[in-house]
């Protein structure tokens, strides 16, 4: 340990001496204080606060993710290339060891920034709030400087399946289709339909969502809850307001009625509902009622959403902040694995590839979702080109398995939302993001640089 | 006759030369360099076979490019052998343990530029677990050693070259290394600086520590070296004792005080009874310029401090490398260099190319050296200095003889 520490030590000082950690301290501090002075927001303090919270972490998490990628490629590469390695390497120490102690003094650097960063983003926060009126930090206490739990209803994924096969099958039944890919086709649109059904809700109906909120029932006594929706309408771009009425409980004798409310379409709203509203069970029946002569659309993944208080927004913020530093981590066992093998520009270079293939999942997405990594011939109705499917196809969704273990995780959308981040998701991401994915690129590192020659270099200093 | 010959043997390093542990065994050892589509680029090492063995001062020898510095890349483990076999201490020199035994001096200074050098040494002492309280009283030592006792704080990057050379032979030496691998080690240092290396190294070998010194510098290697091996595009052209390699034994020097004309007469006339005229060659002995040199320094520095103007000549002399004052250290191995040079008589020029009669009366005048050493006190002083210079290495080093 006493190596390994060590090594992470002279990390520590090359950052040091190099001022580099002094310049992105600076820099990070910039960002987090001018930013709110020149972004603009919706006029409320919930938007201001959100903004705020959102562009700063966001911006601090991409000023660190690029100099952690500079500086763990540089501290590798720089050492090999400026020969400084041939003296280490033949000290008592082994190349896994130095491997790591470098990768510890860029994660504790990273900790230290992303830690004073952070406190200026907390205290800024803070600040900003105690300036405002006590009913308006009274809402962002409850909307966004908050803890919340939240619950959604089920999504019926499996129903939608069977409902999807069954349909399809009478479908076929009635219209025997030959060609694979008309079936495949029809069975998206059939999907489609289904789905549809499950989401809408016509003019003049009602449509019941049951939330289960039986794990916390204990926790929610007296505690007012707050109702979080968005639906999408057939008018695209709509910028009037349609009218929603709300109940919960049972239509027939409801605990609470809400009067019509005139809610835009594609945003999302967020309502408070009284205390002491769930069934004996722990459930949440919600009702929505449509009197507009267009139906409502609430999207299943994120149509309805039940927010709860759990805990402060203190720790939520720290726990955010776990989540980005398990990101930074991963960045430099990324860089550091590129400089086992690559010069120190090209392992930047390679690291930043990597970090453009992870950014661009959502296209990955596509291809596989589309069976084609080509667009298809509109006129002659062939599909992609089938030698570079056989071989892509496979590798995105080798690389969409990993990249979703690294993306699964938004601290950032949660914080500006209020939602929790639970010791159970830091946990997880820390498991994932550094153990598995970090690992991974970790141990390919070391047996790289272990497989070396380290004397190839005639230096440069 | 070299000076190396002249060097008294110290015992473990002739015990052990001849019959002591094997340190270092390398056979049939191949390096070809290839390029991007592995194809053979250059074959810098080529079926080179040889042992070093414990106290021996081995020296690799060889013009630029000859494959010096890859063959001792390839004995640390920083370059992987195309073919052939390599053991140091009876391991793989990839062994991380093995590695605790050994210090490398590489031919440049390959240190950590933004730290300076007492953060060096504690830095590399970090790297063999010392304590915190070893690594202080070494790092301490070896600064002072070093001549870089005043210079603690500055970075290793803003040194001189010299001065780079002496932090990087105290990084080499922070572990007590029992073999030292030292590349081109005299390579940017003054003459000052270069004798102080080599006088270590011998006191070194004495301790019974192995060393394998690279070097293109003849002198270097002549002068401390007990076996050599003479590198030429990457194959080994010869191998021995610097004895062996040089030795002319149809030949005969005797060397005397000056004698009266008469004296010499008669000698030269019993050796012309055996031996032709042409094959006679009378001359004084000279030392080389090195010792000449040194001897300069010292005695401009022994009357510059009893003069006590020593504030201007401490920044010359620190700009010069790092020797503002005369430290302790240099004290040290001028202690552990004159048993050497008690033992060692000054080096003698090439001969004159024959007799001739008016240099041979100009040769039996006396001719006092104007700045040699007395070699009657200097002999005087040897065995005390001896003891010291072994006592204060051994506490140098960690205690061990």
């Amino acid at each position: 340990m006493q190596r390994i520490l060590a090594i992470c030590w002279l990390t520590w000082k090359a950052a040091l001496r190099f001022r580099l950690f002094l310049v992105i301290a600076a820099l990070l501090i910039v960002a987090v204080v001018g930013l709110p002075l020149v972004i603009k927001d919706d006029g409320t303090a919930q938007g201001f606060t959100q903004i705020i919270l959102t562009y700063t972490l966001s911006s601090i998490t991409a000023l660190l993710g690029f100099s952690t990628i500079w500086l763990s490629c540089g501290t590798l590469a720089r050492d090999i290339e400026e020969c400084q390695i041939q003296v280490l390497a033949t000290k008592p120490i082994a190349r896994w060891q130095i491997w790591l102690g470098k990768w510890l003094g860029i994660a504790l650097l990273n900790a230290a920034l992303l830690a004073i960063s952070g406190a200026c983003v907390y205290g800024l926060l803070m600040w900003r709030a105690s300036q405002l009126p006590p009913k308006v930090q009274q809402v962002l206490r409850d909307e966004i400087l908050v803890a919340r739990g939240s619950a959604t209803p089920p999504t019926e994924a499996s129903d939608i399946e069977t409902m999807t096969d069954d349909s399809l099958k009478k479908n076929l039944q009635n219209h025997p289709v030959e060609n694979p890919k008309d079936v495949v086709e029809m069975r998206r649109q059939i999907r489609e339909q289904v789905k549809a059904s499950l989401q809408v809700v016509p003019p003049e109906y009602w449509k019941s969502w049951n939330v289960d909120l039986s794990s916390v029932k204990g926790s929610l006594k007296d505690k007012p809850l707050r109702l979080r929706i968005k639906f999408n309408t057939p008018m695209v771009g709509a910028t009037t307001t349609f009218k929603v009425g709300w109940t919960i409980g049972q239509t027939e004798t409801p605990g609470w009625q809400s009067d019509l409310m005139d809610l835009s379409a594609d945003t999302y709203h967020e309502f408070p509902i009284p205390a002491n509203l769930l069934d004996s069970k722990g459930f949440l029946t919600i009702n929505a009622y449509n009197p507009n002569n267009l139906p409502l659309l609430f999207p299943l993944e994120d149509g309805m959403e039940v927010l709860y208080p759990e805990g402060g927004f203190g720790m939520n913020f720290a726990r955010a902040l776990g989540i980005i530093f398990c990101w930074l981590a991963l960045m430099s066992a990324m860089g550091l694995m590129a400089a086992s093998f690559l010069t120190f520009p090209v392992a930047a270079f390679f690291s930043m590839a990597l970090m453009v293939v992870v950014l661009s999942s959502g296209t990955l997405a596509e291809s596989v979702s589309n069976g084609t990594v080509a667009g298809g011939n509109e006129e002659t109705g062939v599909m992609g080109h089938a030698s570079a499917d056989i071989i892509l196809l496979p590798i995105f969704k080798g690389l969409l398995v990993v990249t979703s273990l690294v993306k699964n995780f938004s601290p950032v959308d949660a914080l500006s939302s209020g939602r929790t981040i639970t010791w159970g998701q830091l946990g997880l991401a820390f498991g994932q993001i550094v153990l598995l994915v970090g690992g991974f690129f970790a141990v390919i590192g070391m047996i790289l640089f272990h497989r070396r020659e380290l004397a190839t270099a005639q230096g440069n200093q | 006759m070299p000076a190396t010959d002249l060097i008294s043997p110290a015992p473990a390093p002739s015990a052990g030369t001849q019959t002591g542990e094997v340190v270092v065994s390398v056979r049939g050892l191949t390096k070809v360099f290839k390029d991007f589509w592995n194809r053979p680029k250059a074959r810098a090492v080529d079926r080179v076979d040889f042992e070093v063995r414990r106290g021996e001062v081995f020296g690799l020898l060889g013009p630029n490019g000859s494959g010096k510095s890859t063959t001792v890349k390839l004995l640390l483990g920083l370059l992987n052998p195309t073919k052939g076999h390599i053991e140091v201490f009876g391991h793989s020199p990839r062994h991380v343990q093995t590695k605790s035994r050994i210090g490398y001096l590489p031919e440049e200074s390959y240190l950590y530029r933004y730290l300076n050098s007492r953060e060096t040494l504690d830095f590399f002492g970090n790297i063999f677990q010392l304590s915190k309280s070893e690594r202080n009283s070494r790092s301490e030592q070896l600064l002072e050693m070093v001549g870089l006792g005043r210079t603690q704080t500055r970075a290793v990057g803003e040194f001189s070259k010299g001065m780079q050379r002496r932090i990087g032979l105290a990084q080499a030496l922070i572990n007590d290394p029992d073999l030292v691998i030292l590349d081109e080690p005299t390579a940017g240092l003054d003459p000052i600086g270069c004798r102080e290396v080599k006088d270590l190294i011998v006191a070194l070998a004495r301790r019974g520590k192995t060393v394998i010194l690279s070097s293109h510098l003849l002198s270097d290697v002549e002068d401390v070296c007990d076996r050599v091996v003479i590198y030429y595009g990457g194959k080994i052209q010869a191998m021995g004792t610097l004895k062996e390699l040089l030795a002319k034994p149809d030949t005969l020097r005797i060397t005397t005080p000056v004698l009266p004309r008469e004296t010499l007469e008669k000698v030269l006339e019993i050796i012309r009874r055996d031996v032709t005229t042409g094959e006679v060659r009378v001359d004084n002995p000279s030392q080389n310029l090195e010792s000449y040199f040194l001897d300069v320094v010292q005695k401009a520095r022994a009357a510059q401090e009893t003069s006590g103007a020593q504030s201007g000549a401490q920044v010359a002399a620190y700009l010069r490398g790092g020797v503002a004052e005369p430290p302790a250290s240099e004290k040290l191995l001028e202690k552990l260099s004159l048993p050497q040079a008690a033992a060692r008589p000054a080096p003698v020029a090439a001969p004159a190319p024959a007799i001739d009669e008016s240099k041979l009366s100009a040769l039996t005048q006396p001719v006092p050296a104007p700045v040699a050493p007395d070699p009657a006190k200097t002999a005087e002083i040897k065995p005390v200095d001896l003891a010291k210079a072994d006592e204060k290495l051994s506490s140098l080093l960690g205690g061990k003889k």
